[in-house]
């Protein structure tokens, strides 16, 4: 029963997440036809600078469909509504309830490790199936503008997804035994994420090693390897904020 | 044979910040009682029960239920697992039904007792479709107790179990608990502020004031050892002849002198006769006056 009050807890924040995930997903597909359009009109001159590089980027990797998905989807449109879907799951729970049910939920014989470890699995498995739902639309949806798009490559693409959304899931479920609203570990974790993501454009040097490189498959699309090493990184980070989050929420007094 | 004790402080300590919520509470519940838990608002009522039901962690002393440290995770888990428990504000889930709250709850005691659930869903007229959130406060706690009463606990705590009930609604529950008690043995330790409802249902008492136990015994005791002797003097009343052990507060008025009494009436009667008192009455003390006079002397 601990499964289906999570799953109470957080089906409207589920629900969001995969709706904007699948309209977005959708949204680019059919897009495409308009952007093969417009791409006789990108200049082929350098028209200089990182603006410029990026458009030609842009332009040589929509010639290919599979290329403008990962551009345009995986690349830059899916890590912020990704991170923000990531974010809502992660927040909630035990401490934000306040006086609806945490003493109930509390005076239950079940210990606060396992009540965490339920909440944190609950929202996990939602991610996965937001990931999975949104990345299997684009295979499904490609033969409506006249393309092809293998399952093989949206399923790795939604695990790197994964991978990396949970380092922002856990974030906000950390902070979440911290605050005693929704609010804070909201805008906290998404603040991080911001300052990760500015700090990759500053240093690039550091892009290798971003999570929202692991996000979006970049290694997986330009080399056909797996991020073994980003996706272990980012499974290392999660443990250890969830770690965090047991020993937070077990030293608490309600 | 020795009393069993169900519930057991031993110095116990709370500190909120600057606050010091508990200053070494030292409390014995025995086992089969109604134990009424009286104090004023913020004297650590919900505080102990917070750390007795492991939702709080004492700052210093020792607390155990049914002889388990409450302190201690594992037997905080085996401690709920005996334990029903009611929150002043009868914090249920409020996306659930009734009836899905009953099958959440009942999903975690093994010994859950559907005769019981099925009775008092009965007589306390809840509808099983009905959502928490619609419910009245009345109704949210009639569900909470369902849902303790049917858990086969050995000990039921209740804190403020009728807070903004109506009279009517408060007897109601009074009695079930009492019923309740009565047929099947079980522990009851309630905290309130409505003496008159200690009173009406508890047979032993422990008041408490600032974090600590001022008073603690069975009723009938605490009726007995408190007394309130009225001596009346030919002359003034004279001064400071009372002021000894086992006396809680004297008040001249005149020829008359009233002396609370905390350890029975016969010494002051007997020093009343010495100072050749023309009349000595002993009335009775309610628990009213007990709680108001040992808060007052705390103050």
């Amino acid at each position: 029963m601990l499964w289906y009050k999570a799953w109470l807890d957080t089906r409207w924040r589920f629900l969001i997440g995969l709706g904007l995930l699948a309209i977005s997903a959708a949204g680019i597909v059919f897009a495409y036809p308009r952007v093969v359009a417009l791409l006789p009109l990108v200049p082929a001159s350098d028209t200089g600078g990182e603006l410029g590089r990026r458009i030609r980027e842009a332009a040589l990797l929509s010639r290919e469909f599979r290329g403008y998905i990962w551009w345009q989807w995986f690349h830059q449109t899916a890590p912020q509504e990704w991170t923000i879907a990531s974010v809502l799951l992660g927040t909630g729970g035990l401490v934000a309830q306040g006086s609806s049910g945490a003493l109930f939920t509390l005076s239950m014989p079940v210990s606060r490790t396992r009540l965490l470890a339920v909440r944190a699995a609950t929202g996990l498995a939602e991610l996965f199936l937001v990931a999975l739902a949104a990345v299997v639309l684009l295979p499904l949806l490609a033969p409506a503008v006249g393309e092809r798009y293998a399952f093989a490559d949206a399923i790795v693409h939604g695990l790197c997804m994964f991978a990396a959304g949970a380092v922002f899931f856990n974030l906000a479920f950390l902070l979440s035994t911290s605050f005693d609203d929704g609010w804070r570990p909201l805008l906290i974790t998404l603040a991080a994420a911001v300052v990760l993501a500015t700090c990759e454009q500053v240093f690039r040097g550091l892009e290798p090693y971003s999570v929202f490189t692991v996000m979006s498959g970049d290694l997986y699309f330009r080399t056909g390897h797996l991020p073994w090493l980003g996706i272990a990184a980012s499974a290392g980070v999660s443990a250890a904020l969830f770690s965090i989050s047991t020993v937070n929420l077990a030293r608490r007094d309600f | 044979m020795a009393e069993s004790i169900v519930v057991e402080t031993v110095e116990l300590h709370k500190r909120y910040g600057a606050v010091d919520a508990l200053c070494g509470l030292s409390l014995r519940v025995p086992a089969g009682s109604i134990f009424g838990f009286l104090g004023r608002n913020g004297a650590g009522k919900t505080t102990t029960i917070k750390i007795l039901l492991g939702m709080a962690h004492p700052g210093g002393g020792r607390a155990t239920v049914f002889g388990l440290a409450a302190d201690d995770r594992a037997a905080s888990v085996e401690i709920r697992r005996r334990t029903a428990f009611v929150s002043d504000e009868k914090d249920l889930y409020d996306g659930m039904t009734v009836a899905e709250m009953i099958r959440f709850t009942a999903g975690f005691f093994p010994r859950w007792r559907g005769d019981l659930e099925q009775r008092y869903l009965r007589s306390f007229e809840l509808p099983p479709d009905r959502k928490v959130k619609a419910l009245s406060r009345g109704m949210r706690t009639k569900l909470a107790l369902l849902l303790s009463l049917s858990r086969g606990a050995e000990l039921l705590v209740l804190d403020e179990p009728t807070a903004g009930l109506d009279p009517a609604m408060t007897e109601e529950v009074l009695q079930a608990l009492v019923g309740h008690a009565a047929r099947e043995g079980m522990t009851i330790f309630f905290s309130s502020h409505q003496i008159a409802e200690v009173e009406q249902i508890a047979d032993a008492v422990a008041i408490i004031d600032r974090g600590r136990t001022i008073v603690a015994g069975a009723l009938d005791e605490l009726r007995e050892k408190f007394r309130r002797v009225q001596l009346v003097f030919a002359g003034d009343a004279p001064e400071g002849a009372f002021d000894s052990p086992g006396v809680a507060r004297v008040r001249r008025n005149g020829r008359v002198l009233t002396v609370l009494a905390t350890a029975g009436a016969e010494s002051i009667l007997d020093r009343g006769r010495a100072l050749q008192a023309v009349s000595m009455d002993v009335v009775p003390v309610t628990l009213k006056e007990i709680f108001l006079e040992s808060v007052a002397a705390e103050d």
